[in-house]
């Protein structure tokens, strides 16, 4: 029984209990004589038509007979639409000044002002996160216009570590072959690349100190700059990972690997037999469960890898990471057992020289390499046209379950990885990798080393920022809180955040950096200028758009309850006929004139 | 006379008159012309633009005298000479045959003709023209000569734009000139740059001329580091100068103070760059047959300037093996072309230097630019010159490799008397201290000539190497632990004893041994001299040890002429192998060592800190920054930076407005550019709570 039905029977029942009082109140007046049937009569139909009236001025029929359609004009609606005759036309605050149509401040309004409305025609670019929740219930026909081109997504890692190397993804729309160029703080072309022809592009730059900082990027054809954008960087420490090294025999690839990884910020143990029980390195580690819980990488030539397979693997499946590098050639049995980690060797076998990458253009070194030290000038520090003779084995790591990692300038994978348990393993297929080092390539070194120790390595808790894209002016969602947060925006004004369900909403009206603390954590995130990244922003509504309900709705729950109809006739109408009624009651008309008052003393 | 003659008779002096005055009138503007050239692009110009513009007023006048033709003549006599009754035409006719009228009245005017002369043809000069023109030129020459050049006189000043506030009663630089002298070696011109920042040759003197209104009562340069300049008034001027010996950065304070601080101002001196030598010859040439002389080639290029004398350091190398004798001179030579690119192409002949077969002449050029004071010298590129021995057999693309393979590794006597007569050559040149460390260094290449001839006669190794392993821990009595008893080493059967080895040590050992004693007389005598002539060149006096080295030389001649040695040349001398525990396994004794490896130092520094506070994320300071750690920093770092002075320059600006974004952003993004890439990419992936709760309930994790 709904409400209305209720309502209809309370009114009936009113109404029945009006005309009970009206008989009763006719049979004590012919009693005094002063009945008049037609006065009664016109009471008794009154009645009902005001029971009748207030029904409908609570259950307005006219909100069920109103349009049941709706174009919402939205940013990039032509012009020409407010000339057109259809459904009525709503004007959301991004629309441009078309005319002819009911302005609204979101979307939500205009649904209210229109109860019924099952169905909306979206013109124009499409709705805005503002009023995608409102648009949820009703059937959409939205046809998206095609992107305008320009920058349609940008990659980013959640953190880098001091003096890291990272990558940033570009996504480009309609400008294949573009360049486009990785700016560095300093305004200085750190990379530049040129985007393949589905739009992508991939640039890499690198980190100094902690903090937060802004890179740049430009998409420009020929010298003309056809779209620049922010690109935040959240450089961050991360907990000091500790390393082992086991080799099978001692090497100047251990060695270099050593020297690198102690300066790189590991805590290194190294293990290398020399044969005959003797082992060379530091103190003596027993590889079993406890101590290797100690470790959060262990890099192991294939030589010392079947004495401690077992041990290795259990460590690997409680988090840590472990990464099998070759010694030099391969025989049937290692192979078979890197193939049993799930792994797929494809290849000859053997050893294939590798296909170096070129070295960077000295001006793009210069920006990467920072200022050079006193040992080191920058001049000796970057890296050279020499090509050193690395090789690998020839089998390439892949597979299903492998990620690749590393890829050789012929885009030979070098090395792939793949979760075992909580951990993670992966093969490194490049021998004698110190030679990089040795000619002037250490960065390269240092980038294949760390990229492969970084993604293997044994997770922990550490500061990332939020890589969500999000702009001034536009609510924003920050997830994973523990508790009340405390937002610090870029003036050093200060925002709580009582966050539902470990979810809270944020309004930034201004660009630039914020960052979320709570309990002692740190999440910074970049507000982008609300002008910045167009076809970003279009992209992503247009997505959202996508996702909302296409067909027509079924059965009759689609009313919103709180809706107000447009019921003030019935309201006017009730009203005047209760005052009728009321005044027909109260007054002596038609009534016949009561015998005179006997005088009473005074 | 025919009618032709006659006719050039009388047309000449009116043609040639008229060629005269067009000359006349075209010479002042030719002059006024080649002024202007002169004045603008030089006296090339005005030679060239005197030539283009003379040869156009020839041409003109041709063409002007061509205007003097028959039907002119014939018209002006006609006209002026009614005596020739309008028949004068007759007169120049060639085209004969006349009718006998037409000869009758040409015979008739031709007696007349002669009654006028040609000159009374000639039209006058054109005076007025010709004036105008002269003081038209004139005035042009006299404005060209007279217009002021770029930095001579007195300087135009140009507004100058601080964009401070202007404020009464308080002086602001109103107007500014800044006039750049370049060091006169340069050859560049003096110019006035209307900006106070400017990008000067190193050495150039700066003249500021600065106005202040209203006028300022004691006007300075405020150097960012250094002493401030007091302006000198100057009329209504104010005047400083100085010379640039290094980039500086200074702001004018024209109110010592008071007022607003005004913006910085930077001059960056450019360094004048050594210059540059490059072989145009191939580095090595051989000698071609019948080739008597040599000419190598050299290009020299500088941003100002080589001198036209250069030295080319020539090196010959004569002899073979032990027998090479070197001699080295420098020649001075002499540089054609421009100034900026100079090539040098000396002729070397053979004969003036003794160079002969089985030799090889290697020339460098040395070469100074034209820097004063302190010439810049700079050492080209060798070019090498063989002549192969003719006895020996042709070893073409063999050359390098034989050369390479048999390295000296210790000097010969001769080298070694080379030496110290080229020491004592240089003794005046050399500190006290470089000439007894040369000396002593020869005296160490003596040392290891000795020794080696000492091993022929069975001398002592002095310094034997230690082992470096635990091997080889040096043990002696009483050193704290049980040595043991003496090692007797069991004599198997048929091994032929070794007495000597085990009860002493020989000292015949060696290769000398089979040397007969007369020859080891000499050799030991020869030693002996290596000997004293080691000590005094060690003590540093390579002067008495010179006889010395001369007669071991000779004793050493005297031993090759006796007999043939072969010296054994030894290369890196690496730890001897402990033969008794080789391939025994014993493992006892073995030290534990272990090498600690130390990682590189880096500190984000002064830098890394200012840069985050700069930010506007977490860690930035919005208010006041205290920035005179990373001052001190950048002074101490100078050097290492890219650009130290803009870094101090934006320090300066941040510390005098902290309020100013725009500057903060930039010191911000200098900074960025003087920090040190600590290259410390150890990092753990970021855990992944959600991930790892995942991973635990569809049971990947343990």
């Amino acid at each position: 029984m709904t409400i209305a039905i209720a309502v209809a029977l309370i009114l009936g029942l009113a109404t029945l209990l009006g005309w009970l009082r009206l008989g009763l109140w006719h049979r004590a007046a012919h009693a005094t004589g002063q009945a008049s049937p037609g006065r009664t009569a016109a009471l008794a139909l009154l009645q009902p038509v005001c029971a009748g009236l207030l029904y409908l001025a609570l259950f307005s029929p006219l909100a069920v007979g109103g349009s049941s359609s709706l174009r919402i004009a939205t940013a990039g609606t032509a012009r020409l639409t407010g000339a057109q005759s259809g459904a009525p036309l709503i004007l959301l605050p991004e629309a441009p000044n078309i005319g002819g149509g009911e302005a609204v401040p979101d979307l939500a309004t205009a649904l209210r002002r229109h109860p019924g409305v099952t169905m909306i025609k979206v013109l124009g670019d499409g709705l805005t996160p503002r009023d995608l929740d409102a648009a949820r219930k009703l059937a959409i026909a939205f046809e998206a216009p095609p992107l305008r081109p320009g920058i349609m997504d940008i990659a980013r890692p959640a953190s880098v570590a001091p003096g890291g190397r990272f990558v940033v993804g570009a996504t480009l729309n309609g400008w294949s072959g573009a360049t486009v160029d990785l700016l560095d703080p300093a305004g200085r072309v750190t990379d530049s690349g040129t985007a393949d022809k589905d739009g992508h592009v991939q640039l890499a730059g690198t980190a100094r100190a902690a903090g937060a900082v802004l890179f740049s990027l430009r998409a420009r054809s020929g010298r003309q700059v056809v779209a620049q954008a922010d690109v935040p960087v959240w450089i961050a420490e991360s907990a000091r990972p500790r390393l082992l090294i086991l080799a099978g025999a001692p090497g100047p690839e251990v060695k270099y690997l050593r020297r690198w990884a102690i300066d790189a910020g590991y805590d290194v143990t190294t293990q290398m037999r020399a044969g005959g029980g003797i082992a060379l390195g530091d103190a003596p580690v027993s590889l079993d469960a406890g101590s290797l819980r100690r470790f959060d990488v262990a890099i192991v030539d294939e030589r010392s890898w079947p004495a401690a397979r077992g041990s290795l693997l259990a460590a690997v499946r409680g988090g840590m990471g472990l990464v099998l590098r070759a010694g030099g050639a391969m025989d049937g049995a290692t192979r078979s057992q890197w193939q049993a980690l799930g792994f797929s060797l494809s290849g000859p076998g053997g050893i294939a020289p590798l296909a170096l990458p070129k070295a960077p253009d000295p001006a793009i070194a210069r920006t990467r390499h920072g200022i050079g030290s006193v040992d080191a000038p920058v001049d000796m520090a970057l890296p050279e046209e020499l090509v050193p003779d690395i090789s690998r084995i020839g089998l390439a790591p892949g597979g299903d379950n492998g990620v690749p990692l590393l890829q050789d300038a012929g885009g030979t994978s070098l090395a792939a990885w793949r979760a075992v348990g909580a951990g993670r393993v992966a093969l490194f297929t490049a021998i004698d990798s110190y030679g990089l080092t040795l000619t002037g390539r250490g960065d390269l070194y240092g980038d294949w080393w760390s990229r492969l120790l970084g993604t293997v390595a044994r997770p922990a808790p550490g500061s990332v920022m939020v890589t969500d894209t999000v702009w001034a002016g536009e609510r924003m969602t920050l997830c994973g809180l523990t508790g009340e947060g405390r937002v610090e925006g870029p003036d050093g004004g200060v925002a709580r955040m009582l966050p539902v369900a470990g979810c809270g909403a944020f309004w930034p009206a201004k660009p630039g950096w914020r960052s979320v603390r709570t309990q002692g954590e740190v999440r910074p995130f970049y507000v982008q200028p609300q002008d910045a990244l167009p076809v970003m922003r279009a992209a992503r509504d247009q997505r959202a758009m996508a996702m909302l309900r296409r067909e027509a709705p079924t059965g009759s729950g689609t009313m919103t309850p709180a809706a107000p109809r447009a019921d003030w006739p019935w309201w006017l109408a009730w009203l005047a006929t209760s005052a009728l009624l009321w005044w027909l009651e109260r007054s002596r008309v038609g009534r016949p004139a009561p015998p005179p008052p006997t005088q009473s003393a005074m | 006379m025919n009618a032709g003659m006659l006719f050039t008779h009388w047309i000449a002096p009116a043609r040639n008159r008229r060629s005269a005055n067009t000359l006349a009138l075209a010479l002042p503007l030719a002059m006024a012309m080649a002024a202007i050239g002169w004045r603008v692009a030089g006296p090339i110009a005005a030679i060239a633009i005197t030539t283009v513009s003379l040869a156009v007023a020839l041409a003109v006048a041709r063409r002007q005298a061509a205007r003097f033709d028959r039907h002119w003549l014939v018209r002006t006599l006609d006209a002026n000479r009614p005596e020739l009754e309008d028949s004068s035409a007759l007169l120049f006719t060639d085209d004969a045959p006349l009718s006998p009228l037409q000869s009758l009245q040409r015979g008739r005017i031709a007696a007349r003709l002669d009654q006028g002369a040609p000159q009374d043809l000639i039209s006058g000069w054109s005076t007025r023209t010709l004036l105008g023109l002269s003081l038209l030129a004139a005035i042009v020459i006299t404005a060209a000569l007279l217009w002021p050049r770029a930095g001579e006189g007195p300087p135009t000043l140009t507004p100058s734009s601080e964009g401070l506030p202007a404020r009464p009663g308080i002086p602001r630089l109103v107007a500014q000139n800044l006039r750049i002298i370049p060091p006169a070696y340069t050859g560049l011109l003096v110019r006035d740059s209307a900006s106070l920042d400017a990008r000067v040759p190193q050495g150039s003197r700066l003249e500021w001329t600065l106005r202040f209104d209203p006028q300022a009562s004691a006007p300075r340069l405020l150097m960012l580091a250094g002493e401030p300049m007091a302006l000198h008034p100057d009329g209504a001027n104010w005047i400083a100068s100085r010379s640039t010996d290094a980039a500086f950065l200074y702001r004018v304070d024209p109110a010592s103070g008071r007022g607003a601080t005004p913006p910085l101002h930077r001059i960056d001196a450019i360094a004048d760059a050594p210059p540059q030598v490059k072989a145009l010859s191939d580095s090595l040439t051989m000698v071609k047959s019948g080739q008597r002389n040599w000419s190598p080639a050299f290009a020299a290029t500088d941003d100002y300037g080589v001198a036209a004398s250069a030295r080319l350091r020539v090196t010959l190398a004569i002899g073979e093996g032990e027998n090479v004798t070197f001699s080295e001179r420098e020649i001075p030579v002499s540089g054609s072309g421009p100034v900026r690119d100079r090539r040098f192409a000396p002729r070397l002949d053979f004969s003036t230097f003794g160079f002969v077969a089985g030799g090889d002449m290697v020339v460098q050029l040395i070469v100074r630019d034209n820097r004063s004071p302190s010439p810049q010298e700079v050492r080209g590129p060798s070019l090498i010159l063989r002549w192969p021995s003719p006895k020996a057999p042709e070893s073409s693309g063999l050359t390098g490799m034989v050369n390479t393979t048999l390295p000296a590794y210790f000097r010969s006597q001769r080298q070694i008397i080379i030496d110290i007569e080229k020491l004592l050559k240089d003794k005046r040149s050399l500190t006290p201290d470089r000439y007894l460390s040369r000396s002593a260094s020869i005296g160490g290449d003596q040392q290891i000539l000795r020794v080696r001839y000492s091993q022929f006669l069975g001398g002592e190794n002095e310094g034997a190497p230690e082992l470096p392993t635990a091997d080889g821990e040096a043990h002696s009595d009483g050193d704290g632990h049980d040595h043991g008893p003496p090692v007797a080493r069991q004599n198997v059967f048929g091994e032929k004893e070794d007495v000597l080895a085990e009860f002493g040590h020989p000292h015949d050992e060696s290769p000398a041994s089979s040397l007969d004693p007369e020859t080891r007389a000499i050799l030991k005598q020869a030693v002996d001299e290596m000997w004293q002539s080691e000590r005094e060149l060690k003590t540093g006096h390579p002067d008495a040890a010179l006889p010395y080295a001369y007669k071991a030389l000779r004793f050493i001649k005297e031993v090759q002429q006796a007999t043939r040695i072969f010296l054994s040349r030894v290369g890196p001398e690496l730890p001897p192998i402990d033969a008794s525990r080789r391939m025994t396994g014993k493992r006892e004794g073995l030290g534990s060592r272990v090498l600690p490896v130390a990682p590189i130092e880096g500190d984000d520094g002064p830098a890394a800190a200012a840069w985050r506070a700069l930010g506007d994320g977490p860690g930035a300071i919005r208010g006041p920054i205290a920035l005179g750690a990373l001052e001190g920093w950048t002074r101490a770092n100078a050097t290492r930076l890219p650009d130290a002075l803009a870094l101090n320059g934006a320090i300066d600006t941040v510390r005098s407005d902290p309020a100013c974004l725009p500057c903060r952003a930039k010191l911000r993004a200098l900074l960025w550019t003087a920090m040190e890439r600590t290259a410390r990419p150890a990092r753990r992936r970021p855990a992944d709570a959600a991930g790892a709760r995942y991973l635990d309930a569809i049971g990947g994790a343990p």
